[in-house]
């Protein structure tokens, strides 16, 4: 049996607006989609802005009633044993908020304690040492308020590991991160998959994905666009190679121009300071630079260079080259 | 554009624009209950209290004290939300950008409360001959329009000084709510000013609602306008003095907060 | 079902009363619902009950005491839930294994508790600024009506936060409602003083049987008969509500769950 099964599962926000003549408004933030995640596994669920990652996960930690479809942990319904499978899970999501600002850290974390039943002689042993594991040691008596948004979302592991939950839902966790922030983040959730703990990480982060999941499943306006490991992903890119143009104020016009060109497969683009790197997929690999270059005449060119797709190409294709 | 038709512009801008911004998250319903359920259920409260203690008597005297005191929940309330409001809703940095008429800004936000006080005043006393029966026979419309509208302002006034007095505390909730309480004891709505102790009555000399509500008492009771005016002229005095001292403070608080850089600390 | 749950659930209850108290206690507007507004609502009328019976202090006291109870059940009770959607930890409280009006019961009981222990000092001061003595008729009666009222009103808080919650108009009424229990109940002044046609809307009222039992222990004018029918009436009430408040508390998340309502605002 796999720890987490998702059937067919559908949820639309229904939002009514107008003051006088209501309108309701329906959303379907995920149309039709289905996984399953192994026991013990690190399964990403990768997708740009909007496409239903957080939704999804809100489903399975039952703060969301699915409108169709069947959701399951560890055979557990999620809205007929909502209760049973809250005793089973932990999630985190994203952002700083979601503690009590005015309180210390282990403040919270004994409130939290009591509300999952965690043994007071237990939460008294086990607060400390998931302090060190989330790296606040000696810094538990100071009120989060003071905390640093990275600790904030540290705090929030170690919240959600009090009861000791087998299952662990991570909804975007380093976003808003500094790199080093969120390399200690990952950190954590290295030594988490080492405790064999079953893991659903949200993220559109691509790296973030290919170094620390199983597998992938990537999902885009509600649907589930591929489900594989990331080396499987990449696959879908091995015959292509990557040309980045460094440009300088780039016309929107023209790299739509260039999306049309017959030998482009998928184009995105990356805002640096004042440049932006255009990512061109294409099979023709080096031999395409002259034909690139000739399309941008007259513009201001930096570095070229040619290189092997990664799996955030693979992202980029499956998506439809809008990342 | 002309300077005076600008500021007026800016003036009417601040008054709507706070007025709305305020009560954007209020239903007609609410809006109905704060102005005629709060006020009504206020008076009848005190005027239980206070004839229980009485013995019966002098209904008029808790009625009418508690009609005029409803003006603060849109002098004291109203006012200080319309100010301390843009620090929650973080515009402060852009408002003390502009180089708006700060004069006109200030005493725009407290324009429309007057209006609205005066009415939730018409309406409470409007609750006092419905319920009470207090008698209007006697009374001299016109003069106590002037009154209500006079005590209003003054109101207003002392919400201006609250309001940035809670710029400076960020706890509008705080400021407001004591201030309105201390109202209800010192102003003589529900205590005869007389009968207080020395300082207390020194202390409800000071503050607006106090002339107020001793002139509308005098005029229900059929006294004349001549009667009133020195009330009047004072309550309006005390009114204007507040406001000035509350302009004060906020172009000092503009000063002091570009200096040390404290606009956007909540 | 929901004794049983008090019961297994003590330890939460009390651990989540404790943290309330210490996550409120600096914030101003929690201040003054308990401590100031009390305070002036008794200077207010030990001015205006002034020579108004022999114990008149004592029932102002126990009175005004009452009118601070209520407006923090009312005001604070009455938004806690709201309260932790703004903060944003509605979710991780919601999703916790535990029936969520344990918690909500545990907030309660630390308002509660923390405006009688604030309210009762600042009224000692208040008398003893006016110079009066204090004189407590039946203390143990008295007592045992302090803890049968607490537990009224925390119940009763139970059912007034979800249906803030569920129907916003009724939140919506919320500042009219605060004066007319303080003359419902009899808060102040006797109910008698009132229309014929409000006393059913009393008797309905747990606070108005709080402030029975309490003004007849205290200044000594109630029988024990009358006595013990104030507290009987507090704990039918007390289960009454407890009861629907967990169909209302379920009601109210399965709703939200479907709305997408616990985390927005």
């Amino acid at each position: 049996m796999n720890t987490i099964e998702v059937k067919n599962l559908r949820r639309i926000y229904r939002a009514t607006t107008g003051v006088i003549r209501r309108k309701v408004k329906e959303v379907e933030a995920v149309k039709d989609v289905s996984f399953d995640i192994k026991e013990g596994e690190l399964f990403g669920l990768l997708g740009p802005n909007g496409a239903g990652k957080t939704t999804t996960v809100k489903v399975l930690a039952t703060l969301l009633i699915p409108d169709a479809g069947e959701v399951r942990v560890k055979g557990l319904d999620i809205v007929k044993d909502a209760n049973e499978v809250r005793k089973q899970i932990g999630f985190i999501f994203g952002g700083e908020r979601g503690l009590y600002w005015r309180l210390s850290a282990i403040d919270n974390l004994r409130y939290f304690a009591s509300l999952y039943h965690v043994d007071p002689e237990v939460s008294k042993k086990r607060i400390p040492e998931l302090l060190e594991l989330v790296g606040l040691k000696g810094r538990g008596d100071e009120r989060v308020q003071g905390y640093s948004r990275g600790m904030k979302q540290r705090l929030h592991v170690a919240r959600t590991l009090l009861h000791d939950p087998d299952i662990l839902f991570l909804d975007e966790p380093t976003i808003g991160l500094d790199p080093v922030g969120a390399r200690e983040f990952r950190e954590v959730i290295r030594n988490l998959q080492s405790e064999k703990k079953t893991i659903l990480l949200t993220t559109h982060y691509m790296f973030e994905a290919d170094s620390l999941c199983e597998r992938v499943a990537v999902i885009d306006k509600g649907e589930i666009v591929a489900l594989d490991t990331p080396s499987a992903l990449k696959k879908h890119v091995r015959d292509l190679s990557v040309v980045e143009i460094e440009t300088f104020g780039i016309d929107p016009k023209v790299i739509d121009d260039i999306r049309k060109l017959p030998f482009v497969d998928a184009l995105s683009t990356r805002e640096q300071d004042h440049r932006q790197l255009l990512l061109v997929q294409t099979e023709r690999g080096a031999e395409a630079v002259p034909d690139l270059i000739a399309s941008l005449e007259g513009m201001r060119i930096g570095r070229v260079t040619v290189r092997e797709p990664t799996l955030e190409d693979a992202y980029v294709r499956l998506v439809g080259g809008k990342a | 554009m002309n300077i005076i038709t600008k500021n007026l512009r800016l003036f009417w801008q601040g008054t709507v624009l706070s007025y709305v911004a305020l009560f954007a998250w209020f239903r007609p319903v609410t809006y109905a209950a704060s102005k005629i359920l709060m006020p009504l259920a206020q008076i009848i409260f005190f005027t239980f209290l206070g004839s229980y203690a009485s013995g019966g008597t002098d209904v008029d005297f808790y009625v009418i004290g508690n009609a005029i005191q409803i003006t603060a929940v849109s002098g004291i309330f109203g006012v200080t939300m319309s100010i301390g409001g843009d620090r929650w809703a973080g515009t402060l940095p852009y408002l003390f950008g502009t180089p708006a008429n700060r004069m006109m800004l200030f005493f725009g936000r407290a324009f429309m409360h007057i209006i609205d006080g005066a009415f939730g005043v018409v309406i409470a006393l409007g609750w006092g001959a419905l319920l009470f029966g207090v008698d209007f026979s006697h009374t001299d419309f016109s003069a106590l329009g002037l009154t209500i509208i006079v005590t209003t302002t003054s109101t207003c006034g002392l919400g201006l000084l609250m309001g940035c007095l809670s710029l400076i505390t960020a706890n509008v909730m705080f400021v407001n709510n004591t201030v309105y309480f201390l109202l209800l004891i010192f102003s003589g709505a529900n205590i005869a000013i007389d009968t207080l102790p020395n300082w207390m009555q020194a202390f409800s000399k000071a503050l607006p609602l106090t002339r107020g509500i001793a002139s509308a008492r005098t005029l229900i009771a059929g006294g004349s306008f001549a009667d009133v005016a020195p009330l009047l002229v004072s309550e309006i005095g005390i009114g204007i003095a507040y406001g000035i001292l509350g302009y004060f403070l906020f172009t000092w608080f503009e000063l002091h907060a570009k200096r040390k850089g404290t606009l956007e600390t909540v | 079902m929901k004794f049983k749950n008090l019961i297994v659930y003590w330890r939460t209850i009390l651990r989540v009363a404790e943290i309330t108290l210490r996550h409120q206690w600096n914030d101003s507007f929690i201040l003054f619902a308990i401590l100031v507004q009390p305070m002036l609502i008794a200077i207010l009328a030990l001015f205006m009950l002034r020579g108004s019976g022999e114990n008149y202090a004592m029932f102002v006291v126990v009175g005004s005491g009452l009118t601070g109870l209520w407006s923090s059940l009312l005001f604070i009770s009455g938004n806690s839930i709201n309260g932790e959607r703004w903060q944003g930890t509605l979710e991780s409280l919601v999703a916790a294994p535990i029936p969520f009006e344990v918690i909500i019961f545990g907030k309660n009981l630390a308002n509660v508790v923390q405006s009688l222990l604030s309210m009762s000092t600042s009224y000692l001061l208040a008398a003893l600024l006016f110079g009066y003595t204090l004189q407590m008729s039946a203390p143990f009666l008295f007592t045992a009506s302090v803890f049968l009222s607490i537990f009224a009103f925390i119940s009763f808080g139970l059912i007034i936060a979800p249906l803030f919650i569920m129907y916003r108009g009724i939140q919506q009424w919320q500042n009219a409602m605060e004066f007319p229990v303080y003359i419902l109940a009899g808060f102040l002044f006797p109910i008698a003083l009132l229309p014929n046609w409000t006393t059913p809307v009393s008797y309905i009222l747990p606070p108005y049987w709080a402030a029975r039992a309490l003004h007849e222990t205290s200044t000594g004018e109630g029988d024990l008969q009358k006595i013990l029918l104030a507290w009987g009436m507090m704990l039918i009430f007390s289960i009454v509500d407890l009861f629907i408040s967990s169909k209302l508390f379920r009601k109210m998340l399965y709703k939200a769950r479907v709305d997408a309502t616990l985390e927005t605002v």
